[in-house]
């Protein structure tokens, strides 16, 4: 993902939406406001425009205060002075609001007050004023004509417009329209250009009679173009508005497509393209609409625009869809286009090629000629090809005329054995040989003696041969068989006529240019159908109902199987799309394959339905209709296997329920469990790393109580709601739904109610016992260690059966009490490497319950849980302390076991009560505590 | 009913879509047909006058699906802007947007009392939404699907959805259970017979499917017509005597329901014929097209 992101490379800048803008600034302003609002107003600042404290207080600003900020002179504000004597009166003064106001309150005031500077004066206003009331003065004193004052028309503003002066720097003149200055200067050679296009254009034309329609048409735009541009530019001065001339016949303003533009270009695009009145090219508006909407969106509509266009925003319907050309029909198209021809006519005869345009005497346009590169003298030319194009190109070569053998049989073998060398090696080894056998009167034939003919002739066959295999070789693996056999016989299998001599030999040297074609099609034609092929074609019809497909299937069958000039075919289909042809080409060879398949696998005969089951198999997506796909046997299947049912637990949702008036099947049961997803079994079941390091202790565990494992479905549960509640996790291992269940769950099951109702006979009894047994878990652990610290030996010649009996119950005196345990005991032996796996997950089942304690678990168990966590303490201690602990462990086990009986009397009295109960009862108790154990171990 | 009295003639033809037809259906008395397409409009009808009464704009893409309650007061409409709207017939306003699905809804329908709206989407989820309270979050979300659920049909009691993974699910609120019927091929659209018995379902395979609701078995395959890439809707017959389809070069296809032999097929439109909807009682059907019209046709 980091590699990923690291490879993106982003341009531009992205795009801010505004609500993310705006809600930031908002975000800004109520932090700000909030820091405002938190702070007590005493520490709150006032600061002026520039930032400075406006008000401070005695100790940080004192008197400087007021004129730092206020007055900004040192010498402090100085009121206004005012003078008044009998000889100088004081003007009664005007007072304004400025005079109150202070420096920045009077930038605030400037910002508001609305003034025009004669500089940007657009329309020339103020200067027409200025230039009227300059006229009226000046007529005072000048004697004139008109009498009274100057008629505003006369007066003209003596400046320009800020508008006007920028144009006129950039060369504008007055009286031109502001586009055409442009476009002149710009396309000024270009128009030359074209003219001089036009005219030798217009020559061609005449000499072709008509010419080509394209070549035509963009001659014609051409014209059209020209006249435009001939048309503004010769406009000489523009009015001040372009005015459109009312050409049509409707009412005043009433526009007719008004809600549809696109029929207005459709119009303006028949006038322009009949008449070439308009200054457009002609275009078909229709084109016009495809283009402008972006590839495939749908027609006239497409998505809002702060939507993202997306895959599935395609027009997945616009392929068969076509554009239905309405067209108003008015009358005055006709009256106008009558109109407008008029003078179009007129434009056009007085001229031979362009209206107002003759064709310059000196044309500056020439067309540039380059002589050819010149060859240096020393250059060879030569080219040297690689051996197989060699033997390629020497096919073309005429065939040397067939010679009868040598007389001498190794002379004869000899012969061809060199001429196949040399047609698949190359030339080189001719000369090579040629070289060292230069004394052999055998090898003569190499250098034009006896023989000489007929190595010519082996010669040209054995590279016919090679050039073939070249040819094929892309079909080879269908060819392999055939290639192996030499040219003779293969023809004698595929009934081949010996080539035609007499046309070899009548050939030219002229004709030997396009002779390879020849030879190869003559070569193809020789050949009658090989009898696979003929095989293939009698029995396999995949395109019966498309004759010309099947025509078509055959021919490539035949180019397939013969190797000949594939680029023949593609001529037949012309009419067939690239995209098309290509589709069939695959379609074919997924038909040949399947063919093929079928033929290798058992040689019997095909039928059609075999091979559409062929192409079914192999997975073909091309098979189009032609190939007929309903197929009985699929059909078969498909109805075997398909519709199946199943059938699974869904919870409607109550309010569901209530809508659509029906009573809540599931009302009053427990909340509905996730569906069991793949995840959630990995999470529960995965192996877990740290587990590892755990396992032995967890088989150690386990083997200490592996009967009661085993016995756990027979049981009934007396001993606690944990216990209960362990057990039904491990029997619910494979279903975590009902797993969830049990934990989430408050409505209890007969187990569960059972275990509650022992509990209600006995809680005391129980937690002495749960008591007992944690303090008899300390014991062993404390033994466990002690042997350890002491490095008691214990003899190995003790057997891992009874070593594992004696793991089995903490205590021998337990076992003591229940005879009929030891038999159950020795079973468990049996049973219990087999268990550890068992164990292991029911293991995973507690941890999972560990993570989840119900209240009533914590509330039995806070004790003993006390208890089993401080001897998980040490147990870690210990665990850690040495690497190599488990086998002194054992032993130290071992030990205890010896010692268990001293150690046990305290809890005896428990144990006394374990005897007077049920033997059900005694293993599960056994069964808690070693539960128990686990459970503080791994907790 | 014989084949005479089968829907053939064209009676009418409502123009005023622009672009393709998406669905078109009749309401609950078959007097009034609702459209919708492209065109991002939902349009009322009057088909046996040919009159266009109302247009509803308000979505944002195109219009996939349309139902009306049975009252003719509510619409409820979705399409590819992931919302459903639910609309009151006569003010053309939008009266509420449910939304929540995370891709393109397909599908949506009113259950009986029109409380509930139950919508199909390309999330693989099937959704219903509450019309009574104003509770922004569906209800139900369903989402066992696979891949795009494509059509929802609602009887009293269940949720009937068919979807591209192949399956048509059948939920059932009375029992809590789900029925999932795979039939191996994507299901276009699905259709519940006029007795409640039978599920129609139109598979991309060119085939229209027609399973025992009961059994889960198929009764009868329809072929003929071709349904490889649109989503293509399918219907009974009022009578349920016969099944008609679309297909996607513009015929309109009739089936006998029992030997599955094409009764009658002709060419309706230029185009992908993508909507079917036979009136609940006459002799009356509706389709919608690609090419942008809504013909209706009577014996």
């Amino acid at each position: 993902m980091d590699s990923d992101e690291e490879d993106l490379v982003f341009f531009g800048t992205p795009i801010e939406r505004e609500e993310d803008l705006t809600s930031r600034k908002k975000k800004a302003l109520a932090v700000a406001s909030s820091q405002l609002r938190t702070l007590p107003s005493w520490k709150q600042e006032v600061t002026d425009e520039e930032g400075r404290r406006r008000f401070h207080g005695a100790f940080t600003g004192g008197f400087s205060a007021g004129f730092y900020n206020t007055v900004g002179s040192k010498e402090g504000w100085a009121p206004q002075s005012f003078t008044s004597s009998r000889k100088n009166r004081a003007e009664a003064k005007k007072q304004n609001v400025l005079d109150f106001l202070d420096d920045d309150e009077k930038d605030e005031m400037g910002g508001q007050i609305l003034g025009t500077s004669s500089q940007f004066d657009t329309f020339g206003f103020t200067a027409a004023e200025l230039a009227r009331k300059q006229a009226e003065k000046e007529q005072k004193q000048r004697p004139s004509v008109i009498p009274g004052p100057v008629p505003d028309e006369l007066v003209i503003p003596a400046t320009e417009s800020i508008g006007v002066k920028l144009l006129l720097k950039m060369g504008w003149r007055h009286g031109r329209s502001i586009k055409d200055s442009s476009i002149n200067s710009h396309h000024e050679a270009r128009r030359e250009a074209r003219k001089a296009f036009m005219a030798l254009s217009s020559v061609d034309k005449t000499a072709d009679g008509g010419g080509s329609e394209p070549y035509k048409n963009s001659s014609d735009a051409l014209m059209e173009d020209l006249a435009t541009d001939d048309v503004q530019s010769t406009g000489g001065t523009t009015p001040v508005y372009v005015r459109q001339p009312k050409q049509d016949l409707y009412g005043l303003g009433y526009d007719p497509y008004k809600h549809a533009p696109e029929f207005r270009e459709m119009k303006r695009s028949r006038l322009s393209g009949n008449k070439e009145i308009d200054f457009r090219k002609p275009f078909s508006s229709r084109q016009e609409l495809a283009t402008a909407k972006s590839g495939k969106l749908a027609s006239g509509f497409g998505i809002g625009a702060l939507e993202e266009y997306g895959v599935e925003d395609e027009d997945i319907y616009s392929s068969g869809h076509d554009y239905v050309e309405t067209y108003l029909p008015n009358d005055d198209d006709e009256l106008s286009r009558l109109a407008i021809d008029d003078g179009q006519q007129a434009a056009r005869v007085d001229q031979g090629a362009v209206p107002r345009f003759r064709i310059a005497s000196k044309s500056e346009y020439q067309l540039q000629r380059f002589d050819p590169p010149i060859v240096p003298k020393d250059f060879a030319p030569q080219h040297k090809f690689p051996a197989p194009l060699e033997t390629n190109n020497r096919t073309s070569d005429l065939p040397p005329p067939e010679v009868p053998p040598p007389v001498d049989n190794i002379h004869k073998v000899l012969i061809e054995g060199v001429a196949a060398l040399v047609a698949r090696c190359g030339k080189l080894f001719e000369d090579i040989s040629r070289e060292k056998n230069q004394s052999n009167p055998l090898f003569n034939f190499l250098n034009g003696g006896s023989g000489h003919d007929y190595y010519a002739r082996k010669l040209w066959e054995a590279q016919q041969k090679c050039t073939n295999q070249i040819r094929m070789r892309p079909d080879e693996k269908l060819q392999s068989t055939v290639q192996k056999m030499t040219a003779e016989s293969r023809g004698n299998i595929l009934g081949e006529r010996p080539l035609e001599r007499t046309l070899k030999d009548s050939c030219s040297a002229a004709a030997a240019a396009d002779d390879d074609i020849h030879v190869q099609s003559n070569l193809s034609d020789t050949f009658t159908k090989p009898e696979v092929f003929k095989e293939l074609l009698e029995t396999a019809k995949p395109y019966k109902d498309d004759p010309a497909k099947q025509a078509r299937f055959e021919q490539f069958l035949k180019d397939k199987y013969q190797g000949g000039l594939r680029a023949t075919d593609s001529g037949k289909a012309t009419y067939m799309s690239e995209a098309a042809r290509a589709r069939e080409r695959l379609d074919f060879e997924a038909a040949a394959e399947a063919i093929q398949k079928t033929k290798s696998a058992n040689q019997s005969k095909l039928s059609g339905e075999q091979l559409s089951d062929f192409t079914m198999a192999t997975g073909m997506q091309f098979t189009s209709g032609g190939v007929q796909l309903g197929n009985s046997t699929e059909e078969l299947i498909s109805k075997n296997m398909f519709p199946k049912r199943e059938e699974f637990q869904w919870r409607p949702a109550p309010l569901l329920c209530k809508r659509f008036d029906i009573v809540d099947p599931f009302m009053g049961k427990p909340p509905p469990a996730p569906r069991m997803r793949g995840k959630l079994d990995s999470l529960i079941f995965a192996p877990d790393t740290a587990k590892i390091t755990r396992t032995e202790d967890v088989n150690m565990s386990s083997d200490q109580s592996p009967t009661l494992w085993k016995s756990n479905g027979e049981l009934s549960m007396d001993m606690s709601i944990k216990e209960a509640e362990v057990a039904v996790e491990v029997e619910n291992v494979e279903r975590p739904v009902d797993l969830y269940k049990a934990i989430f769950s408050d409505d209890s099951d007969g187990e569960e109610d059972n275990s509650v109702l022992h509990q209600m006979e006995d809680p005391h009894k129980k937690t002495e016992a749960a008591s007992a047994a944690f303090s008899r878990i300390v014991a062993g652990d404390f033994l466990e260690s002690l042997g350890k610290e002491l490095g008691l030996e214990v003899p190995p010649d003790l057997p891992p059966a009874t070593s594992k009996a004696g793991t089995l119950l903490p205590h021998e005196d337990v076992t003591q009490d229940f005879p009929s345990s030891a038999g159950l005991g020795g079973s468990a032996v049996c049973d219990s490497k087999n268990l550890n796996r068992v164990v292991d997950d029911r293991d995973r089942a507690q941890e999972v319950l560990l993570m989840t304690p119900s209240s009533q678990n914590v509330d039995n168990n806070t004790k003993l849980e006390r208890v089993g966590r401080g001897d998980k303490k040490k147990k870690h201690e210990l665990r850690s302390s040495s690497s190599e602990d488990e086998r002194s462990r054992k032993r130290s086990r071992k030990h205890r076991r010896r010692h268990s009986s001293s150690d046990d009397d305290s809890s005896d009295d428990s144990r006394g009560r374990y005897s007077s109960r049920s033997r059900d009862d005694k293993k599960r108790s056994s069964r808690k505590k070693h539960r128990k154990r686990k459970h503080s171990r791994h907790k | 009913m014989s084949v005479e009295e089968l829907p053939k003639q064209e009676a009418n033809v409502l123009r005023g879509h622009e672009g393709a037809v998406l669905a078109a259906r009749f309401n609950a008395d078959g007097n009034y047909c609702l459209s919708c397409g492209k065109d991002r409009t939902i349009r009322l009808w009057n088909p046996h006058r040919g009159i266009h009464i109302k247009t509803y704009k308000s979505h944002g893409r195109e219009v996939r699906d349309v139902h009306v309650t049975p009252d003719n007061s509510k619409i409820v409409s979705c399409g590819g802007d992931r919302q459903i709207f639910y609309w009151d017939v006569s003010t053309g306003r939008v009266i509420r947007k449910f939304r929540g699905h995370d891709s393109e809804v397909n599908a949506v329908k009113f259950n009986e009392y029109s409380s509930v709206v139950v919508s199909a989407g390309y999330d693989r989820s099937v959704r219903a939404w509450d019309c009574r309270s104003h509770n922004t979050e569906p209800i139900q979300i369903i989402d066992t699907f696979q891949d795009s659920v494509m059509s929802v049909c609602l009887t009293s009691s269940e949720i009937i959805a068919g979807s591209v993974d192949g399956t048509v699910r059948t939920f059932d609120i009375r029992i809590g259970r789900e029925l999932s019927d795979d039939l191996g091929q994507a299901v276009n659209c699905i259709s519940l017979s006029n007795d409640g018995n039978c599920i129609l379902a139109s598979c991309l395979d060119s085939t229209l499917r027609l399973l025992d609701r009961s059994s889960g078995e198929l009764l009868q395959e329809y072929k003929g017509h071709v349904c490889k890439s649109y989503k293509l809707d399918c219907c009974l017959t009022s009578s349920d005597a016969y099944v008609a389809g679309g297909s996607e070069d513009g015929y309109i296809f009739f089936w006998d329901l029992v030997d599955a032999s094409v009764a009658s097929r002709f060419r309706a439109h230029a185009s992908v014929v993508t909507s079917v909807s036979y009136h609940p009682k006459d002799n009356c059907m509706i389709s919608a097209s690609v090419d942008g019209t809504i013909r209706v046709w009577k014996t």
